[in-house]
């Protein structure tokens, strides 16, 4: 593939950023960003174009900050989205179910004309993102420590070039092309919902595992997104005796119930379910996916245990969500995971519900930035940090695969970027390096006392729905 | 490095510098840095193992205490008290306060050591004579005696602002206790001043001699794990809430008395008649303006959420927009002792007001994190983000019937304003029951007069609900036998 870094301005398509990924990530790999830069920036311009005049949401910010075009890239800053606009509607229409106002407030993020769409009969925010999904979006949702729901408002439209891109980002980082070759797929979750880290895997790793019979699950069920984001509010109600007078669907607080029982036993049906795992598939060839901390926790209670599995070599692990502030004092927990495991190799990447691309990680331990994605660094004051050396700042980028919403998005991490094409795999792009921490954590790290404020009561019930 | 400034521990009298061998360096806010001498080296000078050390301050009637402490406030003055100056410069680099603001909050520190105060303070709470020997109780023949005995207390400060510095201070001394206060990195030195103030004065005062000030960064476990122990603390105070707490919660056990200062946050309640009139809507605006606008809106006092008797129709939302611009105007006027534009925008408050502009079905937004603003909410619900209002920006809510907004009161409520006054009868009683802890007038049109009211609280009232001071000491009963009563004469300090 390295023919491929010379005849980069051919290859690349400005009219179709959405076709680049079925050039294979050594392609895109083999290139470096600034024969990409053009391409991009072309791309980026055609995005616009393409948006204005309907797209609401972004045509109110480009109004409001004067643009009518874009030349180069720096002239699309103004017009990141952030954090907030994929969750910028009140909290009580979800507490109140008011799916009427909540589905016209989506409606102004993206490009389809969403307004025909049938809404009779929904009571919950579940049954309203199943009827989406039927209308030919894709919506997926994520929750901070709030708790209050983002919806990413993708579509079929995003489909092919959101899962060509899920492909060579799960090849690129576990060394295994899930095209050609079907690998046996455990996950300790739930076997869907509309949460992006359980509808991703379940649209995308039943075909890396050769269909829906090879994709197994801790749970057959659903997690339910108006649990997910009521969590807080029927504890609080609960809390006061008053969980009725919210007026919830019967099956919700009956789900709620489950839920709860559900949680209390996790660890154990996790410990049974990897135990019926390491039996059923001794000498087998496996891959495991997962949150980082079941997969060690796992492993620190297998080893305790004297459990061993024996899987067949080639078989891989890929994890995501970090640790999610599983204690530990393994200086190398990934080495030690692997060991238990007998994995050859632990994939992972960087990358958030709002990108489509995830930026892999090579053997060197640095997330790749593949061109379908143009990062952007941003320093303190939000100016933007030079294209050059290694630059420490918050992380943004457009999602140039983002067709029928705004892919401009300003993340909360902190990250160094490093844009020289040196690291020692060989891949080129601009890479992130292993470092990446989330400014909110940073915040909390002030020991600033004020009499003023709200204690932020956090609530366990969240926190253990959560863990799913 | 000619910008560092010292900050000594203050243990009981003594000053303890860094040196070249005992220093930790510290990064305050506002870019500052300081050097200390490492605290870990001073666990001893900071707590005192031994609580019979506090006979000296028990033997001190508390008419000394208030003289000693009259005299420690007149030289709290910025003209000609170096140790007052230099603590605030810091407070202005690492605080968030402005300039005009915080002189006016230093000018008025001494005013917290007025004898008739600090008498006033002292007799509404303890009672001088609970402190100064055994007080029998009635109807029991002198067989039962109460007296109010100091102990050993450990202080997280809040440094929003530095009246808390002082009053730690003031309350430690009239509970004849003895103190260690832990600073704030919001405001380093204000204790600190204090206390070499009084060293100044005299250093081997039973109050100077009960007094330790030190920094250490909160979560600093070798640190806590050393001071937060039965056999030398019994009290903690903590203002803050989780933040402060939450690094000594493990060290906590039964024996340590934690008087947790949660932080607060305050709101009104505004009648229909506010909307009903020209005058009524300016007097009504005026009162939010200076409710939220003193201090610049740091405090637990202002109110954020402004809760009106009001529809959510265009026209009765009309009406509100009508208030909102009014407090936004009101804001402009406000004298700049107690209230002035903010020194920088706030970039998360800010990103959060235009991302409620974005979405006008919702909300309205006038004004901005500088000059002051509000975000109307177009529905009876406050805004998402209520707990970062902040640089004089307040939130207006419609609601049908004020008794709505109950079901956002809990602890953390501390102050209600009201206006109209006949409103408060019908308010107070369920209001209280919810959590909330103090009603306040908003009534009066004049922004001057209304700042004024607020200031007007008497020494020695109950705060957030409790009334920390009767907290702070130890109530000892002396039960003799029957028949042998108590020698009325025998009082210990006299």
């Amino acid at each position: 593939m390295a023919e491929a870094a010379s005849a980069t301005k051919m290859v690349l398509d400005p009219a179709h950023p959405e076709r680049w990924p079925e050039l294979g990530f050594e392609a895109l790999y083999a290139m470096s960003w600034r024969y990409c830069l053009e391409a991009q920036t072309e791309a980026l311009r055609h995005r616009f174009r393409q948006m204005s005049g309907s797209l609401p949401a972004m045509d109110k910010l480009a109004s409001k900050e004067g643009i009518t075009s874009i030349d180069r890239i720096e002239d699309a800053l103004p017009l990141m989205f952030d954090h907030r606009v994929f969750k910028n509607y009140p909290l009580s229409l979800i507490e109140t179910r008011n799916i009427p106002k909540l589905h016209a407030w989506l409606g102004r993020l993206t490009t389809h004309d969403i307004s025909g769409m049938d809404l009779n009969g929904l009571t919950t925010i579940e049954a309203w993102l199943d009827r989406l999904d039927e209308f030919g979006m894709l919506v997926t949702t994520s929750s901070g420590t709030t708790g209050k729901l983002s919806f990413v408002p993708r579509s079929q439209t995003e489909y092919p070039a959101w899962e060509a891109s899920y492909m060579q980002m799960l090849h690129a980082s576990l060394g295994v092309d899930p095209y050609t070759d079907k690998v046996e797929t455990f996950a300790p979750s739930y076997r869907g919902g509309h949460q992006t880290a359980l509808k991703v895997p379940m649209m995308f790793n039943t075909f890396a595992a050769g269909g829906a019979e090879h994709y197994h699950t801790l749970y057959q069920t659903h997690m339910s997104a108006d649990l997910m984001s009521l969590a807080g509010r029927m504890q609080a109600a609960e809390d006061r005796g008053e969980l009725e007078k919210l007026g919830l669907d019967p099956a919700l607080l009956s789900a709620r119930q489950d839920m709860i029982a559900l949680a209390k036993r996790r660890s154990q049906d996790l410990a049974d379910w990897f135990e019926a795992l390491f039996e059923g598939y001794r000498g087998k060839r496996v891959k495991i996916s997962g949150l980082g901390g079941d997969l060690l926790r796992t492993a620190i209670d297998g080893a305790n245990k004297g459990v061993k599995p024996s899987f067949a070599k080639g078989s891989i692990a890929f994890y995501g969500g970090g640790l999610k502030g599983f204690k530990h004092d393994l200086p190398d927990w990934e080495a030690y995971v692997c060991e238990f495991f007998g994995m050859e190799r632990l994939g992972t990447s960087y990358g958030m519900s709002e990108v489509i691309c995830q930026s892999p990680r090579c053997c060197h331990g640095n997330y790749h930035v593949m061109p379908m994605n143009i990062p952007v660094l941003f320093d303190a004051d939000m100016k933007p940090l030079p294209r050059e050396g290694t630059q420490t700042g918050r992380y943004g980028f457009f999602d140039l695969l983002a067709q029928t919403y705004w892919g401009g998005f300003i993340s909360g991490d902190e990250v160094t970027m490093h844009w020289e094409e040196d690291c020692g795999c060989g891949w080129k792009q601009p890479y992130v390096g292993p470092a990446i921490s989330r400014y909110a954590d940073k915040d909390g790290g002030d020991d600033k006392i004020t009499c003023a404020g709200t204690a932020k009561a956090y609530d366990d019930f969240l926190n253990f729905v959560s863990e799913g | 490095m000619s910008d560092i400034r010292e900050i000594p521990i203050i243990s009981r009298g003594r000053i303890i510098r860094p040196t070249e061998d005992d220093v930790a360096i510290y990064n305050a806010r506002g870019g500052a840095q300081f050097r200390s001498p490492d605290p870990h080296r001073h666990i001893h000078d900071l707590v005192m193992g031994n609580p019979v050390l506090l006979t000296d301050l028990m033997d001190t009637p508390t008419r000394q205490i208030i003289e000693f402490l009259v005299e420690v406030g007149k030289r709290l003055r910025l003209d000609d008290n170096p140790f007052f100056q230099e603590s605030f410069e810091l407070g202005l680099l690492a605080g968030g306060l402005s300039e005009p603001i915080l002189r006016s909050v230093y000018e008025r520190l001494p005013g917290m050591f007025d004898g008739g105060y600090l008498t006033e303070r002292v007799e509404h709470t303890i009672g001088s004579a609970f402190l100064d020997g055994w007080v029998p109780r009635e109807g029991c023949e002198g067989r039962h005696r109460i007296r109010a005995f100091g102990t050993r207390q450990l202080h997280i400060t809040a440094g929003n602002v530095p009246v808390v510095a002082a009053t730690t201070i003031i309350g430690g001394a009239l509970s004849k206790s003895d103190i260690l206060i832990k600073s704030p990195s919001n405001d380093p030195l204000t204790a600190n001043a204090i206390a070499r103030t009084m060293i100044e004065l005299d250093a081997a005062h039973p109050v100077t001699k009960h007094v330790a000030v030190a920094y250490w960064k909160g979560g600093d476990e070798a640190m806590e794990h050393q001071i937060v122990r039965t056999t030398r603390i019994d009290k903690i105070t903590a203002w803050g809430g989780m933040n402060s707490v939450k690094h000594i919660q493990k060290f906590l056990q039964p024996g340590i008395d934690l008087i947790a200062l949660n932080p607060k946050f305050s709101i009104s309640l505004i009648g229909a008649e506010a909307l009903e009139s020209e005058a009524a809507m300016d007097e009504a605006a005026t009162g939010i303006a200076v409710m939220s606008g003193l201090m610049n809106q740091t405090a637990c006092v202002n109110t954020r959420m402004v809760y009106v008797e009001c529809g959510d129709d265009d026209e009765s939302l009309a009406k509100l927009e009508n208030l909102g611009r009014r407090i936004v105007a009101a804001y402009k006027t406000l004298p700049s002792f107690f209230s002035t534009p903010a020194a920088a925008p706030n970039s998360d408050l800010e990103a959060e007001l235009e991302a409620a502009a974005m979405e006008e079905d919702f909300y309205t937004v006038i004004g901005n994190t500088v000059e002051g603003g509000v975000v109307i909410s177009r529905f009876p619900d406050r805004v998402d983000f209520y707990d970062q209002l902040n640089n004089r920006v307040v939130n207006l809510v419609p609601v049908a019937d004020l008794l709505d907004a109950i079901k956002w009161c809990d602890d953390t409520t501390q102050n209600v304003g009201i206006y109209p006054e006949t409103l408060r009868d019908r308010l107070i009683d369920p209001f209280s029951l919810a959590g909330v802890q103090q009603f306040v007038p908003l009534s009066g049109g004049d922004a001057a007069g209304v700042y004024r009211e607020f200031n007007s609280n008497p020494a020695g009232l109950p705060h957030d609900g409790i009334e920390p001071a009767r907290r702070s000491v130890r109530w000892v009963i002396d039960h003799r036998p029957a028949g042998k009563p108590a020698i009325e004469t025998a009082i210990a300090a006299e």
